[in-house]
Parts: structure tokens; C-alpha cells; sequence
């Protein structure tokens, strides 16, 4: 609900702002209601205030807006207002090639951005029907695995800082920094890594990488420990999350939430195994599952993905085959008309696009289904009632990520 | 585990170990002294890389500026016989420039062609000025101030001579000067009416004193007016002002300014158009 | 408006340090002058006669006044050593350097914090009650400062001994709440207010706790006297009242942990929440006062902790006792030697021991280290000498000035303390409201007044039965 276009004025305007000094204290006058929920969340009742959890402030993951209806501590309603954010990604991605849409998709999962290159990757290799060579494949997984430790690692450490605690997001970012560093070997980025290619990736494995690769496995997560000794059994952390935010299977399958969000509902659904992809089938991993549903089953959810994924990166180490990174394309590539659905398991749920192409050197369309869009919609429900510090408590566990969201 | 069952043991514990943490290295790296190591792949330096021979690895063949995504890459260049010169790119964005692996394959001499198309000035008084102001970049504000004393405005081969000599940027001294209102680039023509902006100014009716400048001068802000007798410019008033929006004529406040006299100031500065001089 | 047209010849004049010397060189020509002309014309013996006896008549006040500007004059630098003592171990504890680049490892940057916060634009915001907006921050800061005139920071050392200083300090430091929602309510700004009544409403909660968990020590003290109170602290470690209370002592840190507003009950600067608190429409030295006032409340609760449970200024180590049993007395009296006696040697010890020690230790310096000359093993040895001699006269004031003594002590506690403050707020996340709340009011304030009637009926069944 943002404001009409009627309403918005300009600073070019001369009418603008001349004010006497007697309309300092008028009340703005109230916006015409366009929709039933609007009707019914500005009906504000008495003893009951709007406040603005603004598009700037530390805690929102991002800019996004809330506006929380609040009587005294006590949240009566909420109202998330999305599209700070909003870049026209896939607006863009029709108007470059298929390869310029890698690097225009990069910046839609910014913390693990591994995830987000691989979607017009996949897409494009199914409608190309395109093999991509075995080490190619295993080194993808490697990149998205280490993309996944980094993000939970970097979730614990905002968790725990929207709740005031300052120590663990540091060493989140400790751990984050040398995974990122190591990338940073291997892509040439720290951030927006730009790596993946369509028929395989950008570049084989170096020395450089190899090496801090094996210094850091030998002493993978142990800041993730560090981590986890700070906050699993701290009584102040685990009174603020436990029983908070409890989101229902059937809540969880109405609002279409996936990843940890719905896998602490007890659901044990996991693209990577769900919908098999890339060389994931090869592999031997456990999908962790919880069935309590509140905010700590989700943080130690994700903990245990990080001990998942160890694994993984482990055997991908010991079985990795030698050939060629990257599939021989046409220079100019063309992808045969038709359309596509990939999807992908990445830190925050289910990343998806549904990619419509038309023939030419240009995508036609690229539908992203984002899982923080979905995850973040719960938090309305689940917020209800609460007090003002748990919808950080409640947001932070959902971990979204604006880029995404607003895409 | 022993920490549920006795309450207060996880926090004593938690407190522990963040002790503990104190004697151990930190992560800090402290630039400038001490600096992370870079890869060599790693893409974010924007140079022109050289093989082990010296050889210029660029060959001109515009690939990155027809894949770039966003289209940031501008190239242009002359060829090996100076016979025609190539662009490929938005020629407005990054201004004309030479790329350099043409000319130095070359094997010409490579002068620095981008301030080319600009008039030279004499640079004698400058020089005195440069003295005056020790070579100093900190006096920067006072040289350009009275660079403009001397030429009427700042052309760029002046403000190029001083980057040079005075060794900070031409880019810093051009930003420092677009700070300043009453420094400008181009020379001086007839009249200059400047209105100001701020919040103060604005509530005080400046949106519309403005809004009569436009429509009477027949310009926008920053351009002159199609008899080319006076220019509008906005400023800044400094909070100074006087129940009125702040309006300069010439650099002489107005002590009063509103809409209806915008009309008959601009009539009158029109019609005085032989005054090349502004403040 | 117009630029100058000719450029500005550089002034050939004095250099700003000349300027300096000069103008102290003209203030102390004029002091002397003056001083010479008032004692020549005899006016000046009159006046410093005058002064003295109306100083003798009302010593005791000012006794007080140099008390109280010492105590205001000692909160700011306080302030600044908890700053950047907050700034360098939660740093550590991150993992992290901290300031390091202002000052040796980064020990100015609390007084440049200050400074930053004292250039800052000083405004009002339209819309606020202005009397009680710019009043706010005065009286928040002067409720934590005036509590330092009651404690004792040694022996002989308190700004005021007042009979009922215990009673006097928390009066004083309630006052604050009064700050806090004058803060939040008289700034135009929802936010505000709500900051200002979370914080509001955290204090009060807790002054009820940390009242009550004092009162076991009052009854075992029998007075209100602070000064009193560490007396009774005296001798060996087991004398202090954290042993015979230490249920109390729990209680009155968590409840200081909360008046302070530090984390796990720091609501006063919920940033992650509500943007500032009641602080939001605050800022420059008015920020100031709020930051400082924080910071000396959190060293305060600590002195006042120190004060009632850790034995004050006392060592903990009854030394008079060992040295009576070694036959040592206190260490070397001056007035044992007369210095009449020593006839003209008493103007060549000055000119002779200084440079015999210092060549002493220079040609020690010089024989162990090959590699340096001469020259430069007299500089250095010049300045271990100057280290030295300072080191000695310094323990032996300290030793023979209980005062020093007894101040070093209690800085050293009440830092301490101030430590595990800081250490708290770099391990904790926040306790909710209504969960802090709860705390105080179902366990905190029951276990408080469990802990008066046993100590009460520990007094009386002690009094009745042994003695």
C-alpha cells in the first residue's frame, strides 16, 4: 500500500511545502482505503497507534517496510510493504542475452548468489538439452554447497543480532570471510561471483583455491561451533525464540513456504531430493528435519544443514572426476523455443524460474519463484498478538532476503 | 547436558568462552600495513593487463563492451594509420576517450589527448597564483578564486595546468569548484539571476519566485535565455533568510523578492543587456 | 560575493605557535607585574590574610564545594576510560581489533567521541515542549552524578559522609526515571515515546529489587553510613559482606545490570528495535549528556556494589598483623631524619646522587649491551634511572598513604566490576519486556525479601543464643 499517485508531489512543484505557520500541526488527511484490508488495518481504534518499522532500520533484512498497528508493546496488526528494492531483474534479463542474465540474476540472492546465477543456467540447459561435463556438474555442487555454509552462517549471526546479542555475527562473518575469500580464488568475486555458465561453469579449479580449501575443511565450522556454544543453550536466547512463531504444516503448505521454514514444520521436502537435479542423486546427504515449528527449531534447523553440507562438499572432494568445466556452445546461442522450469534447493527454500524462450539470442520471459517472497508472507500471521521485539525474532528466523523478494 | 538442568550454567559458561575468545588472534587484517592477498583472477581492478613479454594483452576487438550487460564499457580509438577513428559505446557517458592500445601499438608517442578540444589560455598569471599558493592542493579554493579573477571564469586548460602542477586531481579540483556558486565555467555572459533551493527558501514561496523566473526568462535553471542576455542559476542563501526567498541579481541579494516582481526584474535586466560582468 | 581580483600575499607574520608563546608570555609579564605592584604597595598581605581567615571560618563548606566539583569533574574522564574499555574488549571478544589508530592502541578515541559529539549542530526539533526537551538530558545526567558524592573512594575520601547515605544515594539515582520519560514524552516522535516508556518501566521494575537486596547488608551494619559500612569491611577477605549475602549480591547486580540499562536489559538502546529510544530526537552534546550519563550510572552501580559487598577500598589482606609477626614497621618514616644534622652535604646530596645513580646504571647498561655507545647508554640510562626513582617513590607513598593505597584499590574493584558489565553485554542478546518484567517481579523481588527475613532471623537467633 504505498501512496497513491494522486497524492505524491513533486519538488518541482511551486504549490509545494508553502505552509503558514499554522498547518505545521494538521494531520495528514487520511488516504481513501482501495481495498477491503486497507479499510480494515487504517481503521485504527483507540489507544492504538501506527508506526512505521521503516524502510531504514537495522533489523529488516534489507528495505522493507512494515507498518505495525500496535496497542502499548502489543502488535494488533502488521502491514509489509515490499518494492524498495525492486530492480526490474526480470524486466532486464529480456533484454540482454542468455548469458547477460546470469550476471543479472546474481544480484537477486546477494548472500549466496550461486543460487540465483544457476537459474537461467538450468533453464536454458533443459531447453538446449544440453549435457554439461561430469566435473563441471561436481563442481557446481561444491560452489553451491560452500554458497550455503556461508549463508547460514551469516543467518545465525543476524539472528542472534536482532535480538541484541553483537558477538555472533562476527564470528559468522569470520567463517563467511574465509569461505568467500576462497571463492573469491576460484570466481574472482567475492559477492556477485558470476560464475556459472550456461554448459558448465567459468573456469576449472585452481591451486590457490584447492589449497585454502583444504586449510579451511580442516577446520570447517568451527566457528560455526563457536557460534552455536553462544546461543544454543543460552537461556535469554532460547526464552526469545522458543514457542515463538510456530508455523503449522498446514500453514506452512497454504503460504507455499519451503526450505527450513517448512522442513521445522516436519515436512521433509528438499528440492534435492524431491526433484532431483545436477549430481545430487550421487551423493549421500540426510535432509534434517524438526517438528516443533518456532524459531528455534529453525535456527537449530539450520545448523544442521551445516553439518549436512560438510559432507557433501567432502564427497564431492574425493569423487571428483577430470574432464571439461564447460560444454562447447555456438558462440552465438540460440535457444530453441519452448519453455522450462528449474528449480533449485538454495539456502532460503525453493528457487525457481519458469523461462518462456522464443527462439532467438533473447529470453522471452523469466518467471522467478523467490522462497523469501513466500517465507516472508507468514510472518503477518505470526506476528499477530506478539510483542514488538518478536517480529524480529520472527522475521530473522524466516530469513529472507530482500533482493529476492522485491527481485 | 548439564547446562539444563542447573539455570544460570549455560550464561556463566557462554560468558567464559567469550573470555577465552579475547586471547585469541583476531581477524582484523590492518590495511595499509598489512594487506589481504588478492588472487589472481580476481576481476575488480580496472587496468589493462600486460603478458610476460610487455605486450598489451587488449586487442581491440570490443567483445567486453558488446557483452557487458549494462553497457558500461566505452571504447574508442584511431587506428594504426590515423585514418578513421572507432567508437563503439555511449558517447556521451565517460566523454571521448582514446583507448590506449591502438596508439601504443602504434608505437606513436601518446599525448594525452582528452583536454584536446579545448582552447589554451595564457598560463602566466596562473603560475603567479600557483606560487602564491605554494603548489598547495589545501589552497586549492583560494587559487581557483583567483584564477577567476583573472580569466573571468575557469577555463579547463587552466584548471588542468594546476592539476598538474599542483598534483591533486583534475577531477577533485572540477568537484570542488561546482561546490562553490560563484565559480563557474563558462565565460560570463550578461546577467545572472540566482534563486535558492533550501527547505527555509521553499516554504518561504521560492518554488514559486522560481517557477516566474522560468516562465518570464523563458529558461530552465542552469540555462540562459533565448536573447541570451541573462542566465538562472540556483545558490544556496546559507540560512540568510529575510521572511522572503533568498534571490541574487548580479550577486546582489534582493531584499524582497516574490512572483509578481520576477516579471518586471526580468523585463529589466533584458533590456540592460551590456553588462558582461558577473560577480 | 565578488572574488578577489589580485592574489593574497601570504602573510609574513608569526606562526600560530609563536602567537601562543607570545600570549602566554604577555599573561605572565602582566601576573607578575601585578603581583610585584600588590606587594609592594602592601595591599596584597592584607588580601591573602583575608582570604585565609573567612577560608579557615568556612572550611567546611568549602570542604563541599571542592567535593562537588571534583566529583563532576571526575565523571567525564571516567566516562571516557568505560568507553573505550567497552570499545576494546567487546572488540576482542569479537575477534576484532577495536580503535587503534587515535592515540597509542587507540586510547583517544573516546575523547574523540566526545569531541564529536560536542561539534555537533545543536537544534530543536519543532513540535517539542522545549522547557522540558532541554531540561531532559540535565536531569538524567545529574541523577547519576550526584549519587558519587556519598561513596568512599578511601579512607577519608568521600565527597560528604552523610548519616543516611544509602538512603540518599538511591533517591538520588531514581531521579533519572524522571529524565527518561521527560525525554521520551516531550520529543515530538512516537518512537520516543515508546523508548522512553519501555525504559521507564525497566527501571522501576528493578529499583524494587536492588533496594530490597541491600537491606541484608543494612541490618548487618546496623547504619545507612556507607563510610561505615566499609569499615565494618575491614581485615581479611571473609569480613566482606559478600560472603555472609551473597544471595544478595546476585540480586543487586541483575538489578544493576538493568538500572544501568546495559544489555540483557538495555531498552534504553534497543537500536535493532526502535531506531534510538527515547534518545532519537536527541543529538550533539545533548546526546551527550544521555551517553555519559549512562556510562557513569554503570560506574557508579558498581562503586555502590563494591561499596556495600566487596570491601570498599579495603585490600582484603590484613598486612599489620604479618609485618607485626616479620618485626617490620611501616616502611621508612621521613621524620626519623633530621636534615639539620647532615650540615652542607645537605645541598650536595641533590648535585651528587642523581648523577652517581645515573652513571651507575648507564655503565651497567653500557657492559651488558656491547653494541651501544656511550651517549647512547647514558640516555637510556638516564631514563630507566628517572623510571626507577618514580617507580620507588611511588610504592612508597602508596604503602604509606592508605589513601593512595586504598584509592587504587577501589578503582581497581570497581573497574573490575565495570568488566563483567561490559563482558555481559558482549555475550547477551536482549531479554524480552515482559520477560524482564517477570524476572524482576516474581523471582527477583520474592528472592529479595526471602533474603531479609533469613538475614533477620539469623541476627536475632545469633544475638539470642551466642553471645
Amino acid at each position: 500500500m504505498t501512496t497513491p499517485r494522486e497524492q505524491v508531489r513533486s519538488l518541482d512543484d511551486p504549490e509545494v511545502m508553502v505552509q503558514t505557520p499554522g498547518t505545521i500541526y494538521d494531520t495528514i488527511p487520511p488516504l481513501t482505503p482501495r481495498t477491503e484490508r486497507e479499510a480494515e488495518f487504517y481503521d485504527v481504534g483507540d489507544g492504538e497507534m501506527l508506526v512505521n518499522l521503516g524502510p531504514q532500520h537495522p533489523s529488516t533484512h534489507g528495505v522493507l517496510r512494515v507498518v505495525l498497528k500496535i496497542d502499548g508493546e502489543k502488535i494488533v496488526d502488521l502491514d509489509p510493504v515490499m518494492g524498495y528494492l525492486h530492480r526490474g531483474v526480470e524486466k532486464i534479463c529480456e533484454h540482454g542475452d542468455w548469458h547477460h542474465a546470469i550476471s543479472n540474476t546474481d544480484p537477486l540472492e546477494y548472500a549466496a548468489s550461486m543460487f540465483s546465477e544457476s537459474l537461467p543456467v538450468l533453464s536454458a540447459e533443459r531447453l538446449l538439452e544440453l549435457e554439461v561435463p561430469r566435473r563441471a556438474e561436481y563442481i557446481r555442487v561444491l560452489a553451491w554447497e560452500l554458497n550455503r555454509i556461508s549463508s547460514h552462517a551469516l543467518f545465525i549471526g543476524w539472528l542472534a543480532l536482532d535480538l541484541g546479542g553483537i558477538t555472533p555475527i562476527l564470528y559468522g562473518f569470520g567463517e563467511r570471510d574465509e569461505i568467500v575469500e576462497m571463492l573469491a580464488s576460484l570466481t574472482g568475486q567475492k559477492l556477485l561471483f558470476n560464475y556459472m555458465r550456461i554448459g558448465g561453469v567459468n573456469g576449472d579449479l585452481n591451486h590457490d583455491f584447492l589449497s585454502r580449501l583444504g586449510d579451511w575443511m580442516s577446520r570447517a565450522g568451527a566457528r560455526i561451533n563457536d557460534q552455536a556454544t553462544l546461543m544454543n543453550e543460552n537461556e535469554i536466547f532460547v526464552n526469545r525464540t522458543k514457542g515463538l512463531g510456530v508455523v503449522s504444516r498446514e500453514m506452512a503448505l497454504q503460504y507455499g513456504m519451503s526450505g527450513p521454514p517448512l522442513r521445522a514444520t516436519g515436512v521433509p521436502y528438499d528440492v534435492r531430493r524431491a526433484h532431483p537435479y545436477s549430481v545430487y542423486p550421487e551423493l549421500e546427504f540426510d535432509i534434517p528435519v524438526r517438528s516443533d515449528g518456532d524459531s528455534y527449531a529453525r535456527y537449530l534447523l539450520h545448523v544442521d544443514e551445516i553439518k549436512q553440507s560438510l559432507r557433501i562438499i567432502d564427497q564431492v572432494l574425493h569423487q571428483m572426476p577430470d574432464g571439461p568445466v564447460m560444454a562447447k556452445l555456438p558462440r552465438l546461442l540460440r535457444v530453441p523455443p519452448g519453455r522450462a522450469f528449474a528449480a533449485l534447493e538454495s539456502p532460503r527454500g525453493q528457487y525457481a524460474v519458469y523461462a518462456v524462450s522464443d527462439g532467438s539470442d533473447q529470453p522471452f520471459r523469466f518467471r522467478i519463484h523467490d522462497p523469501s517472497f513466500f517465507n516472508l508472507q507468514a510472518v503477518v500471521p505470526l506476528t499477530r498478538g506478539h510483542l514488538l521485539a518478536d517480529i524480529m525474532a520472527i522475521m530473522a528466523s524466516l530469513d529472507p532476503i530482500m533482493g529476492g523478494i522485491d527481485k | 547436558m548439564r547446562t539444563d538442568r542447573i539455570p544460570g550454567l549455560a550464561i556463566v559458561k557462554g560468558m567464559l568462552f567469550a573470555v577465552r575468545q579475547v586471547f585469541r588472534p583476531n581477524l582484523t587484517v590492518r590495511y595499509p600495513e598489512e594487506l589481504n592477498e588478492i588472487s589472481p583472477r580476481h576481476r575488480g581492478r580496472l587496468i589493462l593487463l600486460y603478458d610476460e613479454a610487455g605486450t598489451l594483452k587488449c586487442e581491440t576487438c570490443f567483445q567486453c563492451a558488446q557483452a557487458c550487460p549494462i553497457e558500461c564499457i566505452d571504447m574508442g580509438g584511431v587506428d594504426t594509420r590515423n585514418r578513421y577513428h572507432v567508437h563503439w559505446g555511449a558517447s556521451e557517458q565517460y566523454a571521448e576517450r582514446r583507448e590506449e592500445s591502438a596508439l601504443r601499438r602504434s608505437g606513436r608517442p601518446v599525448p594525452d589527448r582528452t583536454f584536446d578540444p579545448f582552447e589554451p589560455v595564457d598560463l602566466g598569471p596562473l603560475d603567479e597564483i600557483l606560487a602564491a599558493g605554494k603548489y598547495k592542493p589545501a589552497n586549492a579554493l583560494a587559487m581557483l578564486e583567483s584564477a577567476q579573477g583573472v580569466y573571468g571564469h575557469l577555463p579547463v586548460a587552466a584548471l588542468q595546468h594546476m592539476a598538474h602542477q599542483t598534483g591533486a586531481d583534475y577531477a577533485a579540483l572540477y568537484g570542488m569548484a561546482t561546490s562553490y556558486p560563484h565559480l563557474h565555467f563558462e565565460p560570463p555572459v550578461g546577467h545572472i539571476v540566482r534563486v535558492c533551493r533550501c527547505t527555509q527558501c521553499t516554504l518561504l514561496g521560492g518554488g514559486r519566485v522560481l517557477a516566474a523566473f522560468r516562465e518570464h526568462l523563458g529558461t530552465d535553471v542552469g540555462g540562459v535565455s533565448p536573447d541570451g542576455a541573462v542566465r538562472l542559476d540556483v545558490t544556496a542563501c546559507g540560512g540568510t533568510s529575510s521572511g522572503s526567498a533568498y534571490v541574487e541579481v548580479d550577486g546582489e541579494p534582493l531584499p524582497k523578492s516574490s512572483p509578481e516582481d520576477a516579471a518586471t526584474i526580468a523585463a529589466a535586466l533584458r533590456a540592460n543587456v551590456p553588462q558582461g560582468e558577473a560577480a | 560575493m565578488s572574488a578577489a581580483t589580485t592574489p593574497t600575499p601570504t602573510p609574513a607574520g608569526v606562526s600560530p605557535l609563536g602567537k601562543v608563546v607570545l600570549a602566554l608570555l604577555a599573561v605572565v609579564l602582566a601576573g607578575a607585574l601585578a603581583f610585584f605592584l600588590l606587594w609592594v604597595t602592601g595591599v596584597g598581605p592584607l588580601a591573602v590574610d583575608w582570604i585565609i581567615e573567612t577560608g579557615d571560618a568556612n572550611i567546611e563548606i568549602l570542604r563541599f564545594i571542592a567535593a562537588a566539583t571534583g566529583v563532576l569533574l571526575f565523571t567525564v574522564p571516567a566516562a571516557f576510560v568505560i568507553i573505550y574499555m567497552e570499545l576494546k574488549l567487546i572488540a576482542q571478544m569479537n575477534l576484532r581489533v577495536g580503535p587503534d589508530r587515535t592515540g597509542p592502541w587507540g586510547s583517544l578515541a573516546s575523547l574523540m567521541a566526545g569531541l564529536k559529539v560536542l561539534s555537533k549542530e545543536d537544534f530543536t526539533p519543532r513540535g517539542v515542549d522545549v522547557p522540558v526537551y532541554t531540561l531532559a538530558p540535565a536531569v538524567v545526567f545529574l541523577a547519576s552524578v550526584m549519587t558519587l558524592l556519598v561513596i568512599p573512594f578511601a579512607p577519608g575520601m568521600a565527597g560528604y559522609y552523610m548519616e543516611l547515605g544509602l538512603l540518599y544515594f538511591f533517591a538520588a539515582s531514581g531521579i533519572g526515571v524522571v529524565g527518561l520519560m521527560m525525554a521520551g514524552w516531550s520529543s515530538f516522535n512516537k518512537y520516543s515515546l515508546l523508548g522512553g516508556i519501555r525504559a521507564a518501566a525497566a527501571v522501576i521494575s528493578y529499583e524494587l529489587p536492588l533496594i530490597l537486596g541491600t537491606f541484608g547488608v543494612v541490618l548487618l551494619a546496623g547504619t545507612l553510613n556507607l563510610g561505615q559500612i566499609v569499615e565494618n569491611q575491614a581485615g581479611w577477605m571473609w569480613n566482606w559482606y559478600a560472603f555472609q549475602q551473597p544471595l544478595a549480591l546476585i540480586i543487586f547486580f541483575i538489578a544493576a545490570t538493568a538500572e544501568a540499562g546495559r544489555t540483557p536489559f538495555d531498552y534504553t538502546e534497543a537500536d535493532s528495535e526502535l531506531v534510538a529510544g527515547f534518545a532519537t530526537e536527541y543529538s550533539g552534546m545533548r546526546f551527550g549528556f544521555f551517553f555519559f550519563a549512562e556510562y557513569v550510572n554503570v560506574f557508579i552501580l558498581s562503586a555502590l556494589t563494591v561499596t556495600l559487598f566487596l570491601g570498599g577500598y579495603h585490600t582484603g589482606v590484613d598486612i599489620d598483623p604479618i609485618l607485626g609477626f616479620l618485626g617490620v614497621t611501616t616502611p621508612v618514616e621521613l621524620g626519623n631524619i633530621d636534615p639539620g644534622s647532615l650540615g652542607p652535604w645537605l645541598l650536595a646530596i641533590p648535585f651528587l646522587v642523581p648523577p652517581i645513580l645515573v652513571l651507575a646504571v648507564s655503565g651497567l647498561i653500557w657492559m651488558v649491551k656491547s653494541e651501544w655507545g656511550i651517549i647512547k647508554s647514558l640516555v637510556v640510562g638516564f631514563v630507566l634511572t628517572n623510571l626507577l626513582v618514580g617507580a620507588a617513590v611511588s610504592f612508597w607513598a602508596i604503602f604509606s598513604f592508605e589513601a593512595l593505597l586504598g584509592l587504587l584499590v577501589f578503582f581497581g574493584k570497581s573497574f573490575g566490576l565495570v568488566a563483567l558489565f561490559v563482558l555481559m553485554r558482549a555475550t547477551y542478546p536482549r531479554v524480552r519486556i515482559d520477560q524482564m518484567a517477570n524476572f524482576a517481579w516474581k523471582w527477583l523481588m520474592p528472592a529479595a525479601l526471602l533474603n531479609i527475613f533469613v538475614t533477620a532471623g539469623a541476627i536475632i537467633i545469633v544475638r539470642e543464643y551466642f553471645s
